[in-house]
Formats: C-alpha cells, sequence, structure tokens
C-alpha cells in the first residue's frame, strides 16, 4: 500500500504545482508545432492587451454608475505602481527605447498580477452587493489575462533577444523588486472597500492603457510595417 | 395715515429699485466647462461655456492642477483654440495623467469659479477626419466596385504607434437618403460591391482612436459607376427569349392539331345518324331536297308484294267461308307473291310443310289476331251463316285495294272480283301446274262463266290428287274445298257490279280455328255444318287434318302447316308442282294441268309451297 501512496501522492502533488501556460502554439519549438513569428507574438500580445484594457475599462465605468453615479469623485489617491516610471508622452516614450520599454511593461504587468487576485477574491468575498457578485467574474478574467500577458511579453522578450533587436539587459526581474513592498502591503492587508475597489480599477485601467501603448510603440519601433 | 404709507412705499421702491436692476452691477455667472478635446492624444483643447454676464465687462481664466503635484497652473493658451477656449501644447499636455481644471470668470464685482472638471487626455482623444479620400471603380469579372483609399489625418502619429486608428467608411447613391456604413478597421483601403450600373455614389470616410471620440466624417467624394452590361444578364435574356419562342412553337402546334387532340382527349359522342340525312340541306333551308332525300326509294313500297303486306293486315279469317276465302286468298296473294321467298327449292319438301315461313300463311299472321277475335264471336255459326257482306265486303274490299296493281296479273281490265277470279283462277291454275302422277285437266272456265267455274273447280279438285292417294274422305274433302273455293268465289262474287248471280250456296264447309296453341299456332278444323251437294262426309277427325298455323313471321304472316300425315305424299306434288308453274303464263288457263288439293280438303298447304314466279 505504502508503495502505491506515495508515488501517487507525488504525482498529485506536481500536477497541482504545475501551471499550465496558455501557450497554444508551442514556443519551444516541438516538432510538428507551427513556431510563431515575432510579428506574430507581438500581434497576439497587442491584442491581448487591448483587451485586457477594454475589460477594466468596462468594469471601472460599471463600477462608477453603480456605487458613484456621480462623476468625477477622483480623490487624492495614489495608484500603488506610482514608483514605476513610466514615459507620459510620446517623445520621452522614444526616448527610453526598446529595451527600457520592455522593462516597464514587463514591471507594469508585474505590478499588478497581485492586486488583480486580491481584487477579485475581495469581490467575491462580498456577496451582499449585486455588483460585486455579477462583475466579479471580469476581475477574475483581468487577472488571468494579467499574468497570462505578461508571460507572453516574456516570451516575446526572449525572442526579440534572440533576434539581436533587444540587448541582454532585459530580464531577469522580478515583480516584486520593482514594486515598493509599502504600497503592495496596503493590498495585502486587511479587506478592501469599494473605495479600494474603485482606486484599483481606475488605476489598473491606466496602467493597461499604457501597456497597450508602450506595447504598441514597441511594436512599431521594432517592425515597422502596415500597421504602423 | 394713507400719505405716510404711500411715502413709505415710494421711498422703498426708490431704495430697491437701483437693486432690482443689478444689469451691471453683479459678479458674472458661473461658467461651464462643456469639452475639452484632444486631436492626436499630444495636445488638448478646453472650451468653457460662460455664465451670465453680470453686466460687467467679464474675464475668464483657466487654472489647472495636474494629478501628481499640488501646484495650479494657468491655461497657457486662451487664443488659439478660439474664444473661451483654453489650448495646452505639447509641453503642457501630460498623458496619463489627471488634470483638474477649473475655469473662473471675474468682473468688477467679483469671480465665479466654475465646477471642476478631471479629465485624461488619453481618453479625450477625437482625431480629426481622414485625408486624401479616393475612390476609384474597378471591375471584377466584369462586375464593378468601388476602392475606396485614404490617409489618416497627418496630426495623428500611427506611424510611431502612438495613437491606432480605426475606420469607418459610408457609401449612398446620389438620390437615396440613407447611407451604407462599413467597418474598415486599422486598414485604410476598402472595396465596396453590389453597385447600380449608371449611379453615382458619395463616400464618406471617419477614424477613431481605441478608446476615444469618432471623428468627423471626411469630405464627399463622388463618383460615378460607368453603365455596363451584365454578361449574365444578356444570358437570362437569351434564354428568355428562347423560351418564349418555343412556347410560341407549341402552342402553334397545339393550335394545328388541337383536332386530334380533342378528339384524343374528348372523343366524340356519337349520335344517331340518318340514312339520307344531309345537315347542308337542312342549314340550306331547301326542306324539299331534304326530306326528299329521306324518302328511300323503297318506300312506300310500289312493288306487288309490299302490297300484298299491306293486303296481309286487313284480312281476317272470321267465318269458315270467308276463313277459306282468306286462306285461298292468301293462296292467291301468294301465288301473286313474287317472293322468291318461297322456297321452291326447300330441300325439306318431302316434310310437305312447306312451311313456310315465307308462304301465305305467313301474310296471314295478321289475320290470326283476327281470326281468334272473330272465331270466338262467330264459333259455332253454322253454314248458312254467311259472313255479313259487311265483313266480306271489309275484308273483299281490301282485296281490290290490293289487288290492283298487281302488274303480274295483268288483268287490267278485270274488276275487282275478276282480279280475284283470277287470282283464284290463278291459285286453281297453279294448283293444276302441280305435277302429279294423275293428269286430270280441267277446262279453264272463261271470263263471263264463272258458274262454270264452280264444277270445273269441281272437278279440277277432284283430279288433283293421285288416284291412290285419293280418299273417299279426301275426295269428299276436296269437294269440300272446291266448294269452299266456289263460296270464296261467290263470296267474291257478291260484289260484283256486273249483276252476278250469286251462286247456290251450297253447303259449305268451313273452316273454324279450333285453337291457338301456344306455339302461336292456329289449328283450324272444319265446321261440319250440314252436307252439301256432293258427298259432304267430312266425319273428319278434329285435329288431324287441318293445317295448323306454324307461326307468324316477322311480316306478319301466318304460317300455316299441313298436317304431318299427308305431308309425306304430297312432298312430291308440292315440288313438281312448283316447277311447273314457272313456265304458264298468269293469264293461261291450264287446264290440263291438275290441282293438287289438301287431301284434308283444306288448305292445301302443298299449293302453298307453290310460288309461281312470273
Amino acid at each position: 500500500m505504502k508503495n502505491v501512496w506515495f508515488p501517487s501522492l507525488t504525482l498529485l502533488c506536481l500536477e497541482l504545482s504545475m501551471r499550465v501556460g496558455t501557450a497554444p502554439i508551442c514556443a519551444y519549438g516541438q516538432t510538428g508545432c507551427h513556431v510563431p513569428t515575432l510579428a506574430d507574438l507581438f500581434d497576439r500580445v497587442i491584442q491581448q492587451s487591448s483587451r485586457m484594457h477594454g475589460i477594466s475599462s468596462d468594469l471601472h465605468s460599471e463600477f462608477e454608475q453603480y456605487f458613484f453615479p456621480s462623476k468625477n469623485l477622483i480623490g487624492k489617491r495614489k495608484c500603488h505602481t506610482y514608483g514605476i516610471l513610466t514615459p507620459d508622452d510620446k517623445e520621452n516614450a522614444q526616448r527610453l527605447g526598446r529595451e527600457q520599454l520592455t522593462e516597464v511593461i514587463l514591471r507594469l504587468l508585474g505590478a499588478w498580477g497581485d492586486p488583480m487576485s486580491q481584487l477579485y477574491q475581495s469581490m467575491s468575498r462580498d456577496q451582499n452587493q449585486d455588483f460585486n457578485h455579477y462583475s466579479s467574474n471580469k476581475a477574475l478574467e483581468i487577472s488571468d489575462m494579467v499574468h497570462e500577458l505578461r508571460d507572453g511579453v516574456a516570451k516575446m522578450t526572449e525572442k526579440m533577444k534572440q533576434f539581436g533587436v533587444l540587448g541582454n539587459t532585459v530580464g531577469n526581474i522580478s515583480p516584486e523588486s520593482l514594486v515598493p513592498s509599502s504600497a503592495l502591503s496596503s493590498y495585502t492587508q486587511g479587506e478592501f472597500n469599494s473605495l479600494d475597489h474603485h482606486d484599483l480599477l481606475y488605476c489598473f485601467r491606466r496602467d493597461s492603457n499604457k501597456v497597450k501603448n508602450y506595447l504598441r510603440i514597441l511594436k512599431c519601433t521594432t517592425l515597422p510595417g502596415l500597421d504602423c | 395715515m394713507k400719505k405716510v404709507v404711500e411715502v413709505f412705499l415710494l421711498f422703498l421702491l426708490l431704495v430697491f429699485t437701483p437693486h432690482a436692476k443689478g444689469t451691471g452691477n453683479s459678479p458674472p455667472g458661473k461658467p461651464t466647462l462643456n469639452r475639452c478635446r484632444s486631436p492626436e492624444k499630444e495636445t488638448f483643447t478646453c472650451w468653457w461655456e460662460p455664465g451670465s454676464d453680470g453686466g460687467l465687462p467679464t474675464t475668464f481664466a483657466l487654472y489647472y492642477r495636474k494629478e501628481t503635484s499640488e501646484t495650479v497652473y494657468e491655461c497657457p493658451d486662451y487664443h488659439t483654440a478660439g474664444k473661451n477656449s483654453c489650448f495646452f501644447n505639447k509641453n503642457d499636455t501630460s498623458i496619463w495623467v489627471n488634470y483638474n481644471i477649473t475655469v473662473v470668470a471675474t468682473n468688477a464685482l467679483g469671480s465665479t469659479f466654475s465646477d471642476p472638471v478631471d479629465i485624461d487626455v488619453v481618453y479625450i482623444v477625437k482625431p480629426n477626419p481622414p485625408e486624401r479620400v479616393t475612390v476609384i471603380v474597378l471591375e471584377d469579372k466584369s462586375w464593378p466596385f468601388l476602392r475606396v483609399s485614404w490617409e489618416p489625418p497627418h496630426k495623428a502619429d500611427t506611424r510611431s504607434g502612438w495613437i491606432t486608428l480605426v475606420y469607418q467608411i459610408r457609401v449612398k447613391l446620389e438620390q437615396e437618403k440613407d447611407w451604407e456604413t462599413h467597418h474598415a478597421g486599422q486598414q485604410k483601403m476598402f472595396n465596396v460591391f453590389s453597385l447600380r450600373s449608371g449611379g453615382t455614389y458619395l463616400v464618406q470616410v471617419r477614424c477613431k482612436p481605441d478608446h476615444g471620440f469618432w471623428s468627423e466624417w471626411s469630405s464627399t467624394s463622388y463618383v460615378k459607376v460607368p453603365d455596363y452590361f451584365h454578361r449574365e444578364k444578356s444570358v437570362w435574356i437569351l434564354i428568355m427569349v428562347f423560351s418564349a419562342f418555343i412556347f410560341l412553337i407549341l402552342t402553334w402546334l397545339l393550335h394545328m392539331n388541337s383536332h386530334s387532340l380533342k378528339h384524343c382527349i374528348l372523343p366524340p359522342v356519337p349520335g344517331p345518324k340518318i340514312k339520307g340525312f344531309d345537315n347542308q340541306l337542312l342549314k340550306n333551308g331547301k326542306s324539299e331536297e331534304l326530306f326528299s332525300a329521306l324518302v328511300v326509294s323503297d318506300f312506300p313500297p310500289t312493288t306487288s308484294y309490299n302490297y300484298e303486306d299491306l293486303l296481309v293486315e286487313y284480312l281476317e279469317v272470321n267465318v269458315p267461308e270467308e276463313q277459306e276465302l282468306m286462306l285461298e286468298e292468301n293462296k292467291d296473294l301468294h301465288d301473286g307473291c313474287l317472293k322468291s321467298e318461297c322456297s321452291t327449292s326447300d330441300s325439306d319438301s318431302g316434310r310437305g310443310s312447306c312451311d313456310s315461313h315465307t308462304l301465305l300463311m305467313d301474310k296471314c299472321g295478321e289475320a290470326k289476331e283476327e281470326e281468334r277475335q272473330t272465331d270466338q264471336e262467330r264459333m259455332g255459326t253454322e253454314a248458312e251463316d254467311m259472313v255479313s257482306p259487311d265483313m266480306s265486303s271489309g275484308r273483299v274490299k281490301t282485296w281490290p285495294s290490293v289487288f290492283s296493281p298487281l302488274p303480274q296479273y295483268s288483268s287490267n281490265t278485270l274488276d275487282e272480283q275478276s282480279s280475284l277470279e283470277m287470282a283464284k283462277q290463278h291459285y286453281l291454275s297453279d294448283s293444276q301446274f302441280l305435277p302429279s302422277s294423275t293428269s286430270s285437266y280441267l277446262t279453264q272456265p272463261g271470263h263471263g262463266t264463272k258458274e262454270a267455274l264452280g264444277p270445273s273447280y269441281w272437278e279440277f279438285c277432284l283430279s288433283n290428287k293421285q288416284p291412290h292417294l285419293l280418299h273417299p274422305q279426301t275426295q269428299a274433302r276436296q269437294q269440300l274445298q272446291a266448294h269452299s273455293d266456289v263460296d270464296i268465289s261467290s263470296i267474291g262474287r257478291k260484289q260484283a257490279p256486273a249483276g252476278l248471280q250469286s251462286p247456290l250456296l251450297r253447303p259449305t264447309e268451313y273452316v273454324e280455328v279450333q285453337r291457338v296453341n301456344e306455339e302461336d299456332m292456329v289449328h283450324l278444323q272444319p265446321v261440319v255444318s250440314g252436307c252439301g251437294q256432293n258427298n259432304c262426309s267430312p266425319q273428319m277427325p278434329q285435329g288431324e287434318d287441318y293445317s295448323k298455323v306454324k307461326g307468324v313471321d316477322s311480316d306478319n304472316v301466318l304460317l300455316l302447316q299441313r298436317n304431318m300425315m299427308e305431308e309425306d305424299r304430297l312432298k312430291e306434288n308440292c315440288y313438281t308442282s312448283s316447277t311447273v308453274t314457272t313456265t304458264q303464263k298468269p293469264t293461261a288457263m291450264p287446264v290440263q294441268d291438275e290441282m293438287v288439293l289438301g287431301m284434308n280438303g283444306y288448305v292445301d298447304t302443298a299449293t302453298m309451297c307453290i310460288l309461281p314466279t312470273y
């Protein structure tokens, strides 16, 4: 019995720990798979980021309509990603270069993985309000997409490094180092209230827009083509 | 008291009036920021609406504060964008930064702040319309289509990827009202299909960033689609023409064969046809011709046998004499009858029946009916009973009418009775013609000697039969026959205006209808009333020696047949007599010949067989 129990348990643990990657096309070049090109990767990443931004924008507008019918209720808030310096201008963005731009993207994406998960958990926990009950799915979807996009951009970065487009300075960035722990700690502690939800959604909406825009700039800088 | 109040009111009015006006002496109304727009996400402009004017010159100022800092800045440019606007250039514009903007209206009396507005430039982008929209007409397999191409607005930097624009096209015909909108995505070229040939189209394009506002429609581009001939349509036209042609041909064929088709589908109902009836004559209105055509040549009958047919109808066998008379008359008729139906060549003549389907008895068929009736009336009448002249006359009368046109007798000079007599004579002569072994001759009585005829007849009768055949009974019968003959002749003579003496009425033996059996056979039997001059022992067994009516043929002719007993003997006589008669003339008096009489003294059916063919 023990001989059977231990391997099965090992297999179970392995299965749980393994994360299913969302790579429909074999990224490692297995035989029989179609290896995507950089352009394909760019297109996918851009599509994903655009979709993510769209969902977050919808969620934010719904939140505002439900909880704060009066507009322009933007308090003096600070998004936890304020530490990440992002170019707020076209010239600044173009001046940044590909590598830094890629880093910014990765940082942003890394900084939002956990908060979105927590947002979803908070929303799903708070079932009293109908908004949380019906809109928590979007939060879950967003959190998943954040993770997927981050992985996708990482893969694309690797590809770009292979092509020599990117320098080797990019990469090996842990998300935790990018974001000040103080900012994150506020989210990890305690529960979120509706205002927190609203701030999170607002901040995420903007950051997703940044990611989308930076990716586009990166693409048109790297692969100038018809779309640019 | 009232005056005080009035003065006080006036004073109040004076004090407050200047305050009530307030036209130029009030702080300005509250302005409102109605919109801010950025055309390329690099600069933006805000416009505000001024509030009520306080009557004093009012100035406006716009202040903004960025999200990150607390510093309040004033609008750098009030004039570029027009009146009541503030233009933020590139240096002052930060993307993904919240701007808190406020407008302040100020006049001499005060200033009024508008409500603050928070904006993020990213979300207020409204690009300019696309530029250089070109439309050309191209052909795709002889089908024309429009190719629309354009350029993004020159300010929007799509090349670096800073802005991503999606486009929209709308097309409509010149005279129509509704536009046809197409979404073009991010491409800068679009094809429009399903055009109407010869029409003028209007094309417009507009664009929008990912999350922003639609631009205005570009200026209208006009394009005219040239007239083209559809190849497919031409094929359809050919097919239509061809099918119409085939249809016409089919219709013509149908019309040509409509008659036969009509017969096929709706066969004509056969109607009655009248021989000799001509529709055309009827239509022409010539009724005379029509009816003359209807007249059959053999109708009304003009030949002798037709008359005899007529005669038959009138005959009655009512009284014995008359019966015999009738029978003899029938015989005469038959003699005169030229009907070849009398099968003289009857192979079965041995029967002796000579039976007659064709004989005189047929003609007596009609009379049979009357016989029955009259017989019932006159059953048991005695010999002396003579048929009333009327009856006889009635019967006899018919004779002349029928007999007169008998041509074969050619007895034009004969009067009615004489014709009768002639017939009788002929009959008798016919009987004389009958060849028999015995040759007994009779002197043919002359015309006038009718009485003499009687005895001659007697002799005639007597010597008719063969000796061995002759029985006293039969002789008697013959005599009776002769008697009856004489009687008949005598009866016939009654009508003679020549004043012929009626012959002595001898006791006659007449035939009465015994019965009519189920086969419609009239059984005649002699009625013995008295004795005549000669031997009259007509003790005949009843039901033996009489002529039976075999039947009535189609011409209502009473068919009599001899008794079967005597048939055989008379066969030869029958046969031979027939052959002889042919050689004799009708007017000649065949004295030499014999007369064959029925052995029973009744109707000699043997002679019936004979049909002299003149």
